[in-house]
């Protein structure tokens, strides 16, 4: 079921959430036995036959997150669990996502005949991820135990369960445990829903509306430069508000349950660095592949030939998450080595003179811009070699056609730049602060409420109007 | 009642009229020409033949449909009128299967036509999904019913498109307007019915017709990565099923109606691409065009025909944009074709312009795959008898 559809919004939602509040009067367990089963429900309509994937998922990492918390196991045991645990995981992902690209890779250089196709359970990347943190902070001794419902919601919590954001049990189990929650809270939903409209009109007015340009770069066999530019600018913006449309969608569902979501996207195209950029695109795997990978690969604690080496192998495979193919790799890849740069420059580069400040942080935007650009070609390529011909008609201002139709393009692209470079975002709009649990405050002069109020139905309204017969989100498939 | 539950409240009422509104604003302009011919405000039109075709069906006088794939799609509504002394509205779907074509020529069956002219591929016979889990073709438009319309009435996209339309009827907006028109802000940008997906005047037929291309779709085709894709199409049985139901259940309901099929003249390189990367292809495709000569020669409001074994067409490789797909000229030859009744299927003999193409098939030889070899009969084909 997609967030942008009409049985979704008219009749799913309204019944979870009715559901939700009127189970509190059965005590406090009962909200999140509903909400666990509702997610099961919503994840079931389109991914019925992974539901007992899902369900051994949640039940053998509670058991290893059992072990490590509640018995008494000698550290040796106690890592030997561990790894089993993290293994077992990375095992069933493995199997799911990436058997298929390994044999096909082993059959490229050997000839072997050996292929497999194995359907990707949707969601397995995100709900993977969140429990491997879990076993991994259980084994740290940063986790108390938890109740079977209050973790298995963790888990399935239907705002996230497709395409993040990627929790953490130490923010979502103690929201979850809260009473307060649990109460009707008209001022949330009210944001929840202006939130939610937000994020509606992002994925059906913005994002579909520009998909089509993509096309031009990406499906036809020889685009001219500008063609080549439109689509590569048009699957840019496409992209970040597909996703950020997404996640503030997540963020509004959930706000009407009381729960504060972390925020996924800050205005990532705003970014003056690489660094800045990976601070403010999809936050919630950055911090993941932080805490997660590059911190206990040694971080920047071991010298900058490690530091280089550690952020190259966490964009690796923070790039193989994505997909198994090679094109994400290589996007991790350029990334890896983006942020090496950017980190050489801070370290090894020459001050910038005060007067210079300006022109430089422009010249820092456009680079991280543009480096950005280049490497969303890899990522949405069908392949390497598509990737570089587009890239090489991107380089060759030789072939320009520039008629009324590209005219009017790059009219809808300059558009697209303008809102994602210089309007508010989501959680600046709304006041939206999740480390504080605030929404609605600290909000500016020009937020006055009945312009907020206002704007956001008709965002709702522009985002319900705006919903077609079937647009899946980018995300869903990684 | 306190604050909270009042912007609630607030919240929901200026939503509902927002959509109210737009709805209101479709109903009028009528975008699509559901509800009635437009008049009061521009007729526009969309290459989106799919969702097109339920206004069209709807608006348009005809006594005559004329229904395809791509190969039928540059067709001009009045060369068909002129040729055949008809009144034709064009249904043609890029890509489309023989469900999707069916359902939409049923419902054009309710404006009582006289005749079909079909354009028929035998690859359109496949097993695709229900109608209703169509996402291109808006199958509850189509039928009329509440659903439907309210799909359409309450669609931003036509709302837009509806805003367009409504101020464009202002003078002072119209030239700018005007010229900012294209399908990438816009998914009506045609104005006149007869222009829908056909070539824009000035285009040059020329760089998109010619054996260059046409042998460069060969190797594209026949290029051991991709040829696979060319075994896809080797289930008889699947395809004479889909074929009894979508062809047939539709000539049978229909027997009033006459309809006019025929099997177009691909270019040599199809067959030929068949028959190099995949024989068993070949033979199943022979074989199901065996049968479906021979079966529509049951219904006398069946008149078929095989342009198919047109050795001056077909083998003129400049007459294509790849191994399939022809020029215009061609179009306006398949009218003056039906028109005089040439090429018509005997119903004493139905299989025998399929032996003649067969025969062409077998007794084809390409000069040189190579790049050297691009000098023939036909002047850069690659290609030679």
């Amino acid at each position: 079921m997609l967030f942008n559809s009409y049985p979704f919004i008219f009749v799913f939602l309204p019944a979870v959430l009715l559901g939700y509040f009127a189970a509190n009067r059965l005590g406090p367990t009962a909200p999140v036995i509903w909400l666990a089963l509702a997610s099961l429900v919503f994840y079931s309509f389109s991914n019925w036959p992974f539901v007992a994937l899902l369900l051994a998922s949640i039940a053998f990492n509670y058991v290893i997150g059992w072990l490590l918390i509640s018995r008494n196991l000698r550290e040796g045991r106690r890592f030997a669990v561990l790894v089993a645990g993290v293994a077992g995981d990375l095992l069933t992902l493995g199997v799911f996502k990436y058997a298929g690209f390994v044999l096909s890779n082993i059959d490229t250089l050997f000839s072997t005949s050996f292929a497999v196709n194995i359907l990707l359970p949707v969601g397995i990347s995100f709900y993977t991820f969140t429990q491997i943190a879990f076993l991994v902070d259980a084994y740290r001794g940063k986790v108390a135990h938890y109740a079977l419902p209050h973790y298995a919601l963790f888990v399935t919590y239907f705002p996230h369960l497709i395409a993040g954001p990627i929790l953490h049990h130490r923010d979502m189990i103690p929201q979850f445990e809260s009473n307060d929650s649990k109460r009707p809270n008209p001022r949330l939903i009210l944001y929840g829903l202006i939130i939610f409209g937000i994020g509606l009109f992002k994925k059906t007015g913005l994002a579909d509306g520009i998909q089509p340009l993509v096309a031009l770069a990406f499906h036809q066999a020889s685009p001219s430069f500008d063609q080549a530019w439109i689509g590569a600018l048009a699957y840019t913006f496409q992209l970040y508000f597909d996703f950020s449309g997404y996640s503030d969608m997540a963020i509004g569902i959930s706000l009407m349950f009381g729960i504060f979501l972390p925020l996924n996207f800050n205005s990532p195209y705003k970014a003056t660095s690489i660094i800045d950029f990976w601070r403010r695109w999809h936050m919630t795997l950055s911090q993941f592949l932080r805490d997660y990978l590059y911190i206990p690969l040694g971080g920047n604690r071991h010298g900058s030939l490690l530091r280089y080496t550690n952020l190259m192998i966490t964009m690796l495979l923070g790039g193989l998450w994505h997909g198994a193919a090679w094109t994400f790799v290589i996007w991790g890849a350029l990334h890896g080595l983006y942020l090496c740069i950017n980190h050489a420059w801070i370290n090894y580069g020459p001050p910038i003179p005060a007067r210079l400040q300006r022109p430089a942080g422009v010249a820092a935007f456009l680079l991280t811009f543009l480096a950005v650009v280049v490497a969303w070609v890899f990522f949405r390529a069908d392949s390497l070699a598509s990737a570089l011909s587009l890239l090489s008609r991107m380089a060759d201002p030789g072939q320009i056609v520039f008629g009324r139709t590209e005219m009017v393009q790059g009219l809808l692209i300059a558009v697209y730049a303008a809102i994602a470079w210089f309007a508010p975002n989501t959680q600046e709009i709304t006041g939206y602060d999740h480390k504080n649990r605030l929404v609605g405050e600290n909000i500016g002069p020009w937020q006055v409420r009945p312009l907020l109020l206002y704007g956001g139905a008709a965002a709702f309204a522009f985002g319900v109007l705006g919903i077609q017969q079937h647009s899946e989100f980018i995300y869903f498939r990684f | 009642m306190n604050s909270p539950l009042k912007d609630l409240l607030r919240f929901f009422v200026a939503s509902v009229l927002i959509m109210l509104a737009a709805a209101a604003l479709n109903f009028t302009v009528d975008p699509l020409q559901i509800f009635r011919a437009s008049r009061q405000f521009t007729a526009v039109y969309s290459p989106d033949s799919r969702l097109q075709n339920a206004g069209l069906i709807r608006s348009q006088t005809f006594d005559t449909l004329f229904m395809g794939t791509s190969l039928a799609i540059h067709f001009r509504q009045s060369d068909i009128d002129r040729i055949l002394g008809v009144k034709s509205l064009k249904l043609s779907m890029t890509g489309s299967s023989s469900r999707e074509q069916v359902f939409v020529l049923d419902a054009a069956m309710a404006r009582k036509p006289r005749r079909v002219i079909w354009e028929v591929d035998d690859w359109v016979f496949h097993d695709t999904p229900d109608i209703d889990a169509n996402t291109y073709l808006p199958a509850d438009l189509y039928r009329g019913g509440p659903k439907g319309i309210a799909s359409y009435l309450f669609s931003g996209e036509m709302a837009r498109v509806s805003v367009w339309i409504a101020a464009q009827s202002i003078p002072a907006f119209k030239p700018i307007l005007k010229s900012l028109t294209s399908e990438t802000l816009l998914k009506f940008p045609i104005s006149d019915v007869d222009d829908i997906n056909t070539l824009q005047a000035g285009e040059d037929v020329g760089a998109r017709y010619n054996a260059a291309r046409a042998m460069a779709a060969y190797r594209y085709i026949t290029d051991p990565a991709r040829r696979k894709y060319l075994l896809d199409d080797t289930d008889y049985d699947m395809k004479v099923r889909v074929f009894e139901r979508d062809a047939i259940g539709l000539i049978k309901s229909h027997p009033d109606v006459t309809f006019d099929i025929y099997l177009p003249p691909y270019s040599i390189l199809q067959w030929l691409a068949l028959r190099e990367t995949s024989p068993e292809t070949l033979t199943s495709v022979d074989e199901f065009s065996a049968y479906l000569c021979r079966r529509l020669m049951d219904f006398p409001n069946v008149r078929l025909f095989d342009f198919r074994a047109i050795k001056e067409v077909t083998h003129d490789l400049n007459n294509y944009s790849d191994v399939i797909h022809h020029s215009p000229d061609i179009d306006l030859k398949v009218l003056q074709w039906l028109a005089q009744g040439k090429y018509r299927v005997d119903r004493a003999r139905p299989t025998e312009y399929l032996d003649q193409l067969k025969a062409q098939v077998e007794a084809y030889r390409l000069v040189s795959e190579g790049q050297d070899a691009l000098t023939d009969d036909f002047g850069q084909g690659g290609a030679s008898r």
